[in-house]
């Protein structure tokens, strides 16, 4: 027992001496607030990117970012369920479903963001300003350099030739990513035709759905499978990493802009909106602003591979931009969010794993 | 049972703290249940039942049996040799054995398929023979392999705790001594093994982040998909109703187990088993038997996050998130044994209420953390509404948000998800308090506080800290319900560890997944020689 005691107190002195951080989140307006800044941020991003970010926001305005980080739905759920009394101000989401469905739950304020950022394009921003993109992220098309001919694929539909069987890798169709793609081609060319693309893929697959887009790649690498659909930041991941294999693994893939004649390549959005009950909303302004800026924008496109979603963005990442131009499908992220229950359902009818 | 003035206050102690247990643990699920029938409408079910329902069922049917095989086959196995055979090595196997469950089943998933994949080293080195540790299969192996503990903490104390005269027996009658195991030792340790397995059973099932990284299409993720892909928290949560209700089987045939063993293991008198030396070759193939799975549970797959980590810039907050998990596991421990041990001894008078109350703690354990969470969320969210009326008439402000967003409500959620694992061992524990060891004790003078400590406690005390232990590690692995009860800027390891594994950078998961392993095995390691201590006789 003595030994367990011994734990135990070690532990609590610990504790003890880290800095209680839950005194400074109660949200109760004390002195110490008013002369300290804050902003409390329910965020599903959760990349270095937005860390050095935070960390530039402070130092250049003093306002102290207090951050919760999980899942969009759960974090949704949470601000929702405190009501008036959450401390939420920024909420941001990781996909525009997400966006969607926080807007849904009435959870955003409007603001006028279209005055903050009048460059935005109009797809990435919603129309009474109650979210706005803050970076894209494009679904590709990766394909093995020594095995096939990019000439032959334009489109996400030529995946489901007879010619692919058994040569596609794409991950499970719970993946938000791939409900959005769906949502997207539900939205383009309607539910049916939807449906008859997610079946002519899933009857290609080289291999039951496993593991994450990253692992995709590897497997055309491995010559598991000829092609993949995959986020194209994570071959930037790959191909940037310290680790010679995983540049091997981007070496032997090559990347497909799809659809670049036929409504553009799908994309996806983080975004973010100020919370109907925001205690600080001129703080939740800043920070929003912050991450349109110069250096937010840089951030997203040098740490994460993510496109800015302002124009002439300037920044340092030959791999992002070697992809760069293309055409991108410009339906509204908010019919993203929208379709994606219809999506979930054709998922389901065709038994994509 | 012998009715002192003592024992009728103990009882009426216990009971309270037994009923708050099961309040704690159920509440959440209740709220869950509130959520399930708060609509009408079953046009998602419908179609769910049309499409992948009988898919969902039937691989959940899959990952717990595997999970429950493979676990209770290793638990048992180790637990046998390490309590009742001697070869080189036995004491520090005895608690190195405990440790793949320091290793969250998510993080073992991933570097399983990093290793097992096509282009993998394991894939590589066997010119593809290897086989791809996926599906349902590959998941239920993965709870087997981290999860086994469970199995051989209760096993291995219930084999160090029985008499050895029925085995001893056997053996003079000239059974093997397999034979003289299986016929004697493994019925009297069938209930400890049975709640080990209940526990591993029930874990599996409410795991989403291993299913859905290895492709198995189990119930969890069939729920989450309700949640994230069609926006229907209402549906996920009927659907966890479905894995409440098969806990409430498991947990019920674990108990018709315990009820029909209870004869075997009502032996007056105690003569502790005595270990048998191996010879040198049973003593080679033992060592064998405990080195496979912590290799294949723990070395393997952290060697593998070692190797990415070292090509990966170290994450930031590491310190910080070290003292968070261990001050939110310690206290979660410590309430969670003293909750277990009350309803244990409640559970003694085998009332209607205690046992009702322990049933319904258990149901916590079922249900997939995320969703565990939204019921605490909405409880106490449900809590703080009701006290606004009367909080704005006072001060003209809603209820300020003292529960949700607090350390308290994470503190919450992991006694209700964990509480029920510290039922089962406590109450193993406590089995080894027989009436007549008490009757004796109180002839020679020893009551109430006295009794407790002097004959009650030295021979729970094994029982209760590997049950406080279960929880701290089950603490510091959780993630669900600590991505969303916890307060601002409050980090774990677990939640760093899965930040970077779910945005797919190994490299920079390994150090924290690596830390929860070593945070865990301090505490371990004096917890382990405490109960090598007093379980075995070592001294």
């Amino acid at each position: 027992m003595k030994a367990l005691a011994t734990i135990f107190a070690g532990a609590l002195v610990l504790a003890a001496c880290s800095q209680a951080p839950e005194s400074a989140s109660t949200g109760s307006d004390t002195a110490a607030e008013e002369t300290t800044r804050v902003v409390n941020v329910y965020s599903s991003r959760h990349y270095a990117s937005d860390r050095a970010i935070y960390a530039a926001f402070t130092e250049e305005t003093g306002i102290e970012v207090n951050l919760i980080e999980a899942g969009g739905d759960q974090l949704i759920e949470r601000v929702r369920a405190d009501g008036e009394r959450s401390p939420a101000d920024v909420l941001i989401t990781v996909d525009a479903a997400r966006l969607y469905r926080a807007d849904e739950a009435g959870l955003f304020a409007p603001t006028d963001f279209a005055s903050m950022v009048p460059g935005i394009a109009e797809h990435l921003i919603h129309p009474d300003g109650h979210w706005v993109s803050l970076a894209k992220r494009a679904r590709v098309i990766a394909y093995a350099r020594d095995r096939v001919d990019p000439s032959t694929i334009s489109n996400y539909e030529d995946l489901t030739a007879p010619e692919w069987e058994g040569r596609i890798c794409i991950r499970s169709s719970g993946n938000v990513y791939n409900q959005s793609l769906l949502a997207a081609i539900i939205e383009r060319s309607g539910e049916e035709a939807a449906e008859a693309w997610a079946t002519g893929i899933n009857a290609n697959m080289a291999r039951a759905p496993q593991g994450g887009d990253t692992d995709q790649l590897r497997g055309i690498a491995a010559g598991e499978c000829d092609v993949a659909i995959v986020n194209q930041y994570y071959y930037g991941s790959l191909a940037r990493s310290d680790d010679a294999a995983n540049n091997a693994v981007a070496e032997a893939v090559g990347l497909i802009f799809p659809n670049q004649e036929m409504g553009g390549t799908h994309v996806n959005v983080s975004g973010a909106g100020v919370a109907v009950n925001a205690p600080h909303p001129e703080e939740a302004q800043q920070l929003i602003a912050f991450f349109l800026g110069e250096f937010g924008q840089r951030a997203f496109a040098e740490l994460t591979n993510e496109f800015p979603v302002i124009e002439g963005s300037e920044y340092d990442n030959p791999v992002l931009e070697a992809m760069l131009p293309f055409v991108e499908d410009d339906v509204d992220m908010g019919v993203l969010g929208e379709n994606n229950a219809t999506a979930q359902r054709v998922f389901d009818r065709v038994g994509w794993p | 049972m012998i009715k002192g003035s003592d024992t009728a206050q103990r009882p009426t102690a216990a009971l309270a703290v037994a009923v708050i247990a099961a309040l704690v643990c159920a509440a959440p699920i209740l709220a869950v249940a509130l959520i399930a029938l708060s609509d009408g409408s079953v046009d998602y079910l419908v179609h769910l039942a049309q499409t992948r329902l009988p898919t969902y069922l039937w691989n959940s049917f899959l990952v717990g049996v595997i999970s429950a095989l493979g676990a209770g086959a290793i638990g048992t196995g180790l637990g046998w040799l390490i309590a009742r055979t001697e070869f080189p090595g036995r004491k520090i196997f005895s608690w190195i054995l405990i440790l793949p469950l320091a290793i969250p089943a998510y993080v073992a998933a991933y570097a399983w398929l990093d290793l097992s994949q096509a282009g993998g080293p394991l894939n590589a080195l066997t010119f593809g023979l290897f086989p791809t540790v996926r599906g349902s299969l590959g998941a239920g192996l993965m709870f087997a392999l981290v999860l086994y503990p469970y199995v051989y903490l209760l096993a291995r104390n219930a084999f160090a705790g029985q008499s050895a005269d029925a085995y001893d027996a056997a053996r003079t009658l000239g059974a093997s001594p397999f034979q003289a195991f299986r016929s004697t030792a493994l019925p009297m340790a069938r209930p400890a093994i049975a709640a080990g397995m209940a526990l591993v059973v029930m874990e599996s099932l409410a795991d989403y982040g291993t299913v859905s990284h290895l492709g198995a299409q189990t119930l969890s993720i069939g729920l989450i998909r309700a949640w994230s892909g069609a926006g229907s928290l209402l549906d996920a949560a009927r659907l966890s109703l479905i894995l409440v209700a098969i806990a409430l089987i498991v947990f019920g045939l674990e108990r018709l187990q315990r009820r029909r063993m209870r004869s075997h293991a009502a032996s007056g008198r105690h003569r502790p088993p005595q270990r048998f030396r191996l010879s040198r070759m049973h003593g080679a193939a033992a060592l064998t038997a405990c080195l496979a799975p912590l290799i294949l549970g723990m070395l393997l797959p952290l060697g593998r996050l070692v190797w990415r980590a070292l090509h990966a810039p170290v994450a930031d907050g590491l310190f910080d998130a070290v003292q968070h998990s261990l001050l939110v596991a310690t206290i979660s421990a410590v309430i969670a044994a003293i909750l277990g041990l009350s309803t244990a001894y409640a559970l003694r008078s085998k009332g209607f209420i205690p046992v009702a109350a322990a049933r319904l703690a258990g149901l916590g354990y079922a249900v997939p953390g995320a969703v565990a969470a939204v019921g605490v969320i909405a409880m106490l969210s449900g809590i703080q509404s009701v006290l606004d009326p009367t909080w704005r008439s006072l001060t003209g402000a809603v209820f300020p948000i003292l529960l949700t967003g607090s350390a308290a409500a994470l503190i919450f959620a992991y006694l209700s998800r964990f509480a029920a694992a510290a039922i089962s061992p406590a109450e193993t524990a406590l089995s080894r308090v027989t009436p007549n060891l008490e009757g004796a004790a109180r002839t020679l003078g020893s009551h109430g506080f006295d009794l407790l400590r002097r004959v009650h406690w030295p021979l729970i005390a094994a029982g209760v800290t590997s049950a406080a232990l279960l929880v701290f590690v089950e603490v510091l692995k959780e993630l669900p319900a600590t991505m969303i009860l916890r307060p601002f800027n409050f980090d774990t390891l677990a939640v760093i560890a899965h930040n970077y594994a779910s945005d797919e950078r190994l490299g920079e998961a390994a150090a924290p997944a690596l830390l929860i392993a070593l945070t865990a095995l301090i505490p371990m390691i004096f917890v382990a020689r405490y109960l090598s201590r007093n379980t075995s006789g070592d001294e």
